[in-house]
C-alpha cells in the first residue's frame, strides 16, 4: 500500500507503513514530548546514539526494540485526549504487524542477535525501568522518531 | 536532549535581539535538543522558558537544489545539486543531503508559457535528459513545430 517501505535487514525483509506510523507520530509529538520533563535521560539514545550500532546487529536490535514498545510502551501510555489515544493505538496497531515479521525473521534465523545490540537492549531496559512505568513508557513514546529516523 | 548539560551560548548573552543562531550546538543531526531562554531587566528575572523538543533530521527545511540545464539536439539535460548540511566553517568539508537523507527526491516540471501547459517528473537522480520532442509535445507544441525545431537547430 501507499507509504509502505520495504527494510531489508540482510536476508529479513520488513514491509512497514513508515508514512503512516510517521504522520501518526507527528501528530501527537508535542503532546506527548510536554509530558515528559526530564531532560536528563533518554531510553534510545542514553549513553550510545542508535546510529553506533553496526548493521550486522540492525535486525535484532530492531526486533528488540519493536517488542519492547508492542510489550511495556503502548500499553502504559493512555491519555485523557482520545484523539491522542487514538493515534497511539493506530502506531501501535503498525508495530504490531512489524513485530511478527520480525519474529518470523528471528525463528528462520535471520535476525541473529550479536553481542552489541544484546548489550545495547539491555542499556536501554535499564534506563527504562530507572523510572516509573508511566513516566518512563511516555518518554519512550515521546522517542518514537529516534527509532524511526535511525531505521530510515 | 539525553545528556542533561545545558550548554552555554556566550553570543546571546544580555541581548536585545530576538533572535540567536544554534546552528552550532545543533549540528549533530543524531541527536535531539531543547534550547531555554529567560528575560531581565534591572535585576528582574522572568522564569526559564523551553523550546519543543528538536530533532534536525525532522524539523529541517529543505533548500532547493541547483539546477543547470544544457541541450543537445534531441534532448534537455537538466543537473540537479541537492543543498548542503550547515557548515560550521567554510573550511569545513561539505556534506550533501543526499548523505543525509538518501531518499531525496525532486518533483521538476517543464512550462510552456504561451500555452501555460505544464510536464512533472518525480526523480531520485541529479542528473537526467528529457527527451525534447516528448516533452514540447506534451507541453502543447504540434508534432510539426516539435520536427521543424529540431531541423532548424
Amino acid at each position: 500500500t501507499a507509504g509502505n517501505k520495504i527494510f531489508h535487514f540482510g536476508a529479513c525483509r520488513v514491509s512497514t507503513s513508515m508514512t503512516e506510523i510517521r504522520a501518526g507520530f507527528t501528530a501527537i509529538k508535542a503532546n506527548i514530548q510536554a509530558r515528559d520533563p526530564i531532560r536528563s535521560l533518554s531510553i534510545l539514545s542514553y549513553p550510545h546514539s542508535l546510529h553506533k550500532v553496526k548493521s550486522s546487529d540492525r535486525c535484532c536490535i530492531t526486533h528488540h526494540l519493536f517488542n519492547f514498545y508492542v510489550d511495556k510502551v503502548f500499553k502504559h501510555c493512555r491519555t485523557e485526549d482520545s484523539f491522542v489515544n487514538r493515534k497511539i493505538s493506530s502506531i501501535a496497531n503498525s508495530f504490531l504487524s512489524v513485530r511478527r515479521k520480525l519474529g518470523q525473521c528471528h525463528e528462520q534465523n535471520q535476525c541473529m542477535c550479536g553481542q552489541e545490540s544484546t548489550e545495547k537492549f539491555k542499556q536501554i531496559l535499564a534506563n527504562y525501568e530507572g523510572l516509573n512505568v508511566t513516566s518512563a513508557a511516555m518518554k519512550s513514546l515521546g522517542e518514537l522518531d529516534i527509532l524511526l529516523d535511525w531505521m530510515e | 536532549y539525553g545528556i542533561g548539560k545545558w550548554i552555554r551560548k556566550p553570543e546571546c548573552r544580555n541581548i536585545n535581539r530576538t533572535w540567536c543562531d544554534l546552528s552550532n550546538e545543533t549540528s549533530d543531526y543524531e541527536e535531539q535538543y531543547y534550547a531555554s531562554v529567560k528575560a531581565f531587566l534591572n535585576g528582574m528575572f522572568s522564569e526559564w522558558v523551553e523550546t519543543t523538543r528538536f530533532n534536525p533530521l525532522t524539523d529541517t527545511k529543505l533548500d532547493p537544489p541547483m539546477v543547470s540545464v544544457s541541450s543537445t539536439e534531441k534532448s534537455i539535460s537538466i543537473i540537479l545539486t541537492a543543498p548542503e548540511k550547515w557548515k560550521r566553517s567554510p573550511e569545513e568539508e561539505s556534506i550533501s543531503l543526499l548523505q543525509v537523507y538518501p531518499g531525496l527526491q525532486y518533483n521538476v516540471s517543464v512550462l510552456n508559457k504561451k500555452t501555460k501547459k505544464r510536464v512533472s517528473f518525480e526523480k531520485d537522480v541529479e542528473l537526467f535528459l528529457l527527451n525534447l520532442c516528448s516533452v514540447l509535445l506534451e507541453i502543447g507544441f504540434s508534432k510539426e513545430h516539435c520536427i521543424a525545431t529540431l531541423k532548424d537547430k
